[in-house]
């Protein structure tokens, strides 16, 4: 549940934050959820990460349908990428390790002043 | 164990974070270009899709409407002309602010601070062609004598600062994300810094290889092969012209000493060549409809974003459209409701060359007659990227800068010439031209503007609605006694001094002549009865000649005439060369089959240069391999001289094939034109073995394969290559591999105007937009779009509305 909520969050985060902000402050913002919803160590890499990669994937899909720009594949040309397919999957690719990083971290960080429960019935 | 991966994961998201903010050496930072809501993926966008309904600018007295027509051309609305100004400078910025910011940076000599060492030679060279420094004096000379057009200036620049101000990571302009800067204040200092760049791209000189030749050919031959005027000049003022005023008489000393030192310099650079240009205008007695129709089309580096960007501008008082230069006030080459003008450049030799004597090593003081003169320094400051600042220290005399000495290009044999130009003197107001052009409403009007007009000299062509059809060749020309500045000269000697200059009512014109029409294509401005001394090495004598004939034999002329004139292909050149060229090779090489081919496909060409013609391919190489081979000893003399043009050159072919120039000394023998013609068509046969063999298809655009190329020629995929059209040097559609029309404009001045415009581009700077090269393949046609004025409140085919307040 906790990585389904912080996958959703953190895409949302990409989606509205990201209109006025930076890639650095999503980054930072990823770190905050994660250390606050707290999901597991595996869940706050992933979670993060396909929360802000599908993101920006989604939105590099989303500007070249309706812009049918030749800007992608120019880019990619100039950059040496060949086509803009291989620069939406670069930029979801970076999205997914900037949010990835940053969940984890959140997640390790909330570790740290979080006491781990000894006091737990296991039955 | 936890406390370690958490360090760990810190260190390593902070490292990722910020490695993928720098760039690393060429390579932009990664994150902000990919960022899709404010890396390039946002310049994808194009301007109809982000249009605003309301934009903010401030400092207007009333609100400003822009209406955008189908092709992305602003229609701007506003109350006075400072508010028109701005909105101009505004809007421009929002469709060509990295375009506009780029070229001030490389007229500048400021290319090094965003590129890096590579551009630092270039810089230097800028900065020791004094272009910033007669920018400067231009400047103070506006503030001190032209406040309200120095106030024009400062609004534009307020324009184009706010919208930089408003300027979002979102819409920067893609080549600032990837060369990584940001775009700085605009001043009314570099709208002027534009204008002198012009001047550079302009004018030449050719002093340093008209002195080798001097000294190669001696006075005999050079007179021949280089004379004053061709055996047939069609000048831009018509040979019936009297010249009705007693012109001011130079003195030419009475014995010369030119710096005779052996000469081995690298001349500067100079304009490219195909850049000239054609403009026209016929009177009513010549047309269809009774209005005087004008024309013009400039001919540049073909480049994107292009140079021109339309717009209209309109106040209540007076509406112009036309053609404007990103960073400059109002339109350059255009029309308004009563008179239509446009530009092309007239090139005359204004820049000379001086030797300088300094007193000692320190350079403080030079030899000027009997006195020794101070001189004075000037320290450039170039900004390097990853590098410290550069100084530089540029010795000036008053003449002007010495551009090459001890510290720039030492090694050459022979530094410490001083450069005299017009440009330096910064007394000249060209932006108020252009801001009285564009409100003039006749003839007199119009002359009152160029007035203030000095370089780069152009032929002003103009049309009125009133009837009246004009040409003006403008600028401040020295008055020079015969050969002046041809050669170097000796500045230490006081008699080289210009003597003045020819007064502004000197200066050749013309207003409603006999023949019905006036006309320049960059050939001779006048015929030997002027009374002045006239010369310029790269003088055009095929392109008037064609349309001075074109013109005389056409009536009933019509708006279509005019633009079929514009794209007209005719190589008059090759019209008057091939039947000499093969009558000299008679029968040799004939037996191979592909010398055949090729042979039947010039003798069946029509001399037309269309895009799938092959003989002018052919004919190309064939002549420009003969040619070669005819001066190849003269050019190869070890130091750099201009070759004889192409005019003589068929000249002596044709009149004297058996003329000692023709033989070649290395070889045995005597060589005449035969020799050469023949050695010209062996390398056509190889270079076309090479051709077929890599290409196949020899038709003349797949051969010239015309390119509009990006500004940053790296950025490759932001130009296009091998554009579909004919077209030459010589030829009127003068469209070359890398020059050509860069803005063809037909008006015809009747009671409502009919006008049309294309240019080689779009209106949008933007590489991602659909409005980015969308005019190509219309000018590659030859098609024009309407460029008819729009009156405020006119509904038919907008594309979207903004107001500004």
């Amino acid at each position: 549940m906790k990585f389904l909520l912080f996958t959703l969050l953190s895409a949302l985060l990409g989606v509205f934050l990201n209109i006025v902000a930076p890639y650095w402050v999503i980054m930072i913002a990823v770190t905050l959820l994660a250390a606050l919803i707290r999901p597991s160590v595996w869940g706050g890499f992933l979670g993060g990460g396909l929360g802000m990669g599908l993101v920006w994937l989604g939105q590099t899909v989303y500007i070249s349908a309706v812009t049918s720009s030749a800007l992608p594949d120019k880019m990619g040309a100039l950059m040496g990428f060949g086509s803009g397919l291989s620069l939406m999957l670069l930029t979801a690719v970076l999205g997914f390790i900037l949010g990835g990083c940053s969940g984890l971290l959140g997640v390790l960080s909330r570790n740290l002043i979080q006491k781990k429960p000894t006091d737990v019935y296991l039955g | 164990m936890k406390y370690l991966s958490f360090l760990i994961t810190l260190f390593l998201t902070c490292v990722l974070g910020v490695l993928v903010s720098l760039p690393f050496g060429q390579i932009p930072p990664l994150a902000p270009l990919l960022d899709p809501n404010h890396g390039f993926w946002q310049n994808s966008f194009s301007e109809d899709q982000l249009a605003d309904e309301t934009l903010s600018l401030e400092n207007l007295n009333a609100a400003v409407e822009v209406v955008y027509d189908e092709q992305l051309i602003p229609h701007i609305y506003a109350d006075n002309e400072l508010d028109l100004y701005r909105a101009q400078g505004y809007i421009t910025a929002k469709h060509r602010l990295w375009q506009m910011e780029f070229q001030t940076r490389a007229a500048a000599g400021r290319l090094a601070e965003i590129v890096g060492p590579v551009a630092l030679e270039l810089d230097r060279m800028t900065r020791r062609k004094g272009l910033a420094y007669g920018a400067e004096k231009g400047i103070s000379y506006l503030k001190e004598n032209d406040p309200a057009t120095f106030a024009l200036a400062e609004a534009y620049a307020d324009g184009v600062n706010q919208y930089i101000a408003q300027l979002t990571d979102a819409r920067l302009p893609v080549e600032y994300k990837l060369l990584n800067y940001r775009p700085e204040d605009w001043s009314p200092y570099k709208s002027l810094l534009l204008l002198k760049y012009m001047s550079d791209m302009l004018v030449g000189d050719r002093d340093l290889e008209y002195s080798n030749l001097k000294k190669i050919l001696g006075k005999v031959n050079l007179d021949r092969l280089y004379p004053g005027f061709p055996s047939e000049n069609d000048p831009v003022i018509e040979k019936e012209r009297v010249w009705d005023f007693i012109s001011l008489a130079p003195v030419k000393p009475d014995s010369l000493n030119y710096p005779e030192e052996t000469l081995q310099l690298e001349p500067l650079v100079q304009p490219t060549e195909g850049t000239g240009s054609n403009n026209w205008a016929v009177s009513g007695k010549k047309t269809k409809n009774g209005n005087p129709i004008l024309a013009n089309d400039p001919h540049l580096s073909l480049n994107l974003p292009s140079f021109w960007y339309s717009m209209q501008l309109s106040t209540p008082s007076h509406t112009v459209k036309g053609a404007t230069l990103p960073g400059a006030l109002g339109i350059i080459s255009g029309f308004n409701e009563n008179i239509a003008w446009g530009v092309t450049n007239a090139t005359k030799d204004t820049r000379d060359w001086y030797k300088i004597t300094f007193q000692d090593a320190s350079r403080k003081a030079y030899k000027y007659g009997q006195e020794w003169k101070p001189t004075e320094f000037r320290v450039e400051e170039i900004g390097v990227k990853g590098q410290e600042v550069f100084l530089d220290t540029v010795v000036y005399t008053h003449y002007g800068p010495v551009v090459y000495d001890q510290s720039f290009k030492a090694d050459r044999q022979d530094v410490n010439f001083a450069l005299r130009w017009i440009v330096h003197q910064g007394t000249s107001n060209e932006q108020k031209t252009f801001i009285q052009l564009n409100k003039a409403t006749n003839h007199e009007q119009y002359t009152e503007a160029l007035k203030n007009y000095a370089a780069p000299a152009q032929n002003f062509v103009f049309a009125s609605k009133s009837g009246d059809i004009a040409m003006r060749i403008q600028g401040k020309f020295p008055l020079k006694w015969e050969e002046q500045g041809k050669f170097f000269m000796d500045g230490a000697d006081p008699r080289m001094e210009w003597q003045g200059y020819i007064p502004f009512e000197h200066n050749a014109s013309t207003f409603n002549p006999e023949r019905g029409f006036v006309s320049s294509a960059n050939q001779h401005p006048v015929d030997s009865t002027y009374p002045y001394y006239v010369f310029d090495n790269s003088f055009e004598h095929y392109r008037n000649r064609r349309l001075n004939r074109k013109l005389s034999g056409m009536e009933q002329i019509t708006v279509e005439d005019m633009k079929a004139l514009q794209y007209d292909s005719y190589n008059l050149q090759a019209a008057e060369s091939l039947p000499v060229m093969l009558n000299l090779l008679a029968n040799h090489g004939s037996s191979t089959k592909e010398a055949q081919k090729y042979l039947a496909d010039l003798k069946a060409w029509d001399f037309f240069a269309d895009p799938a013609k092959k003989g002018q391919t052919l004919y190309s190489i064939w002549f420009a391999e003969t040619t070669e081979s005819i001066w190849r000893e003269l050019m190869e003399q070890g130091a750099p001289v201009v070759r004889p043009n192409n005019y003589q050159t068929i000249a002596l072919m044709s009149v004297s094939p058996e003329d000692e120039l023709f033989d070649v000394h290395m070889a045995a023998g005597v060589q005449t034109a035969h020799y050469h013609v023949r050695v010209g068509f062996d390398s056509l046969l190889v270079a076309m073995k090479k051709w077929e063999s890599k290409e196949g298809n020899y038709g003349w655009a797949n051969y010239k394969k015309t390119t509009v190329q990006h500004l940053v020629p790296n950025f490759k995929a932001f130009s296009v290559f091998n554009v579909y059209t004919g077209g030459g040097a010589g030829i009127l559609n003068a469209t070359g591999s890398r020059n050509g029309a860069s803005w063809r404009m037909v008006v015809e001045l009747g009671s409502t105007i009919n006008a049309f415009g294309i240019y080689p581009g779009g209106q949008s700077g933007n590489p991602g937009s659909r409005f980015y090269d969308n005019f190509i393949p219309i000018w590659a046609n030859g098609d024009y779009v309407d460029f008819g004025l729009k009156k405020k409140g006119d509904q038919k085919g907008v594309l979207f509305k903004t107001i500004l307040n």
